[in-house]
């Protein structure tokens, strides 16, 4: 194993949690969470050369993640996005949700599936407590519209988990 | 429930079983579209490969005719040529499209613009391949007799038979037919849902609040 790889490993594994909470975001079904998490680390190797030291290793993994997330297709033969979640995805859900901030948390994860591929990237970011500033650059639009496009988002997002 | 309260509990939610590659080599190819792409034109370049390579064995060892040799000399230019000139666009988009590091918006307007260039290339490239093809197929399967016909028509100073031209023409015809149809539905299953998502994120992205 050279430095390079052995140095992006590292990177990776000291950073998991962002592919752990974007494949949860962008996929409810847990095969189809792993295929997405294969494919971020495989899109991060491949473009770990454009990565410049003088940035954060996890700005730059958001950006390449997330856009890996966004253009990703799960494979045909699964369930499509509008069926209902299988019944032991469901139960493992309720099984972790132990405390009531969890159960809360598990009924967001839920909530969000709900959510178009853009609005996901906007509350990965917000709930990251990513600055308006840098999501707007990382999303490629203006702060204005990151406030006003998360404004509306939470609140859809508090009526989904009300009903 | 106010969404910023639950930033605690989304903060604690770390990842307890998560298995991460120990190294790059346990790393699957991608199955990203683009991936696809490059694989299906990886594939294609080798296959037309390895299709010149029976044609130049066909011309030199196949037919011993110095006509057949000299005919299917043009249609081996012509192809190459073609050849030439698409594989080539093909190889700058395979080199440029694994770009992930650019905002969304941008990378997602940069590959939904090389996937669909990219893809009216390739109708447009099977579009001229394919009357040569045909020909060339005719040509093959008709073998000696062909071969004399064509001989027969080029040296003779009448003109073909119209029930013929109807044939040749009404084959060229169907050919493009098939390959219009064959060519739109392999696109559109290949890359149509995908190309169809990616302007979706493209729209979701442009609305200004």
């Amino acid at each position: 194993m050279d430095n390079e790889e052995a140095r992006f490993l590292h990177l990776i594994g000291e950073n998991k949690g962002i592919l752990y909470k974007i494949s949860k975001i962008y996929e409810d079904n847990p095969e189809d969470r792993d295929d997405l998490l294969q494919e971020m680390i495989v899109q991060l190797w491949l473009a770990f050369d454009s990565f410049r030291a003088e940035s954060k290793f996890s700005s730059w993994m958001y950006r390449v993640a997330l856009n890996t997330a966004i253009v990703f297709f799960k494979k045909q033969k699964r369930r499509p996005d509008n069926q209902a979640l299988p019944y032991q995805f469901e139960r493992a859900e309720e099984q972790s949700a132990a405390g009531e901030k969890e159960e809360q948390l598990a009924a967001f994860y839920k909530a969000v599936q709900q959510l178009n591929k853009v609005e996901k990237a906007l509350i990965y970011l917000y709930m990251e407590d990513v600055s308006y500033m840098e999501i707007a650059s990382n999303l490629g639009i203006s702060e204005g519209n990151v406030r006003v496009r998360l404004n509306r988002i939470k609140n859809k997002l508090k009526e989904l988990i009300k009903n | 429930m106010n969404i910023d309260d639950l930033k605690g509990a989304w903060n604690q939610d770390e990842p307890k079983d998560m298995h991460l590659p120990v190294s790059t080599a346990q790393l699957s190819k991608t199955t990203s579209a683009v991936g696809k792409i490059r694989n299906n034109m990886r594939n294609e370049f080798i296959a037309v490969l390895v299709s010149y390579a029976a044609l130049i064995w066909l011309m030199f060892y196949g037919i011993q005719s110095a006509f057949f040799f000299n005919v299917t000399s043009i249609f081996v230019f012509t192809l190459i040529v073609l050849n030439c000139f698409y594989f080539f666009r093909f190889y700058l988009f395979y080199k440029s499209i694994s770009r992930y590091d650019f905002n969304v918006k941008d990378s997602i307007r940069k590959i939904a613009y090389e996937v669909e260039l990219n893809t009216e290339i390739y109708k447009t490239y099977n579009f001229c391949v394919t009357p040569l093809a045909v020909l060339f197929t005719f040509i093959l399967l008709c073998g000696k007799n062909g071969m004399d016909y064509i001989r027969h028509i080029l040296a003779s100073n009448v003109s073909v038979a119209p029930g013929n031209l109807l044939i040749v023409f009404a084959t060229i015809l169907i050919s493009f037919f098939i390959t219009y149809v064959c060519i739109n539905h392999h696109v559109r299953q290949q890359y149509g849902r995908y190309l169809a998502t990616l302007k979706q994120v493209m729209d979701d992205l442009g609305q200004e609040e």
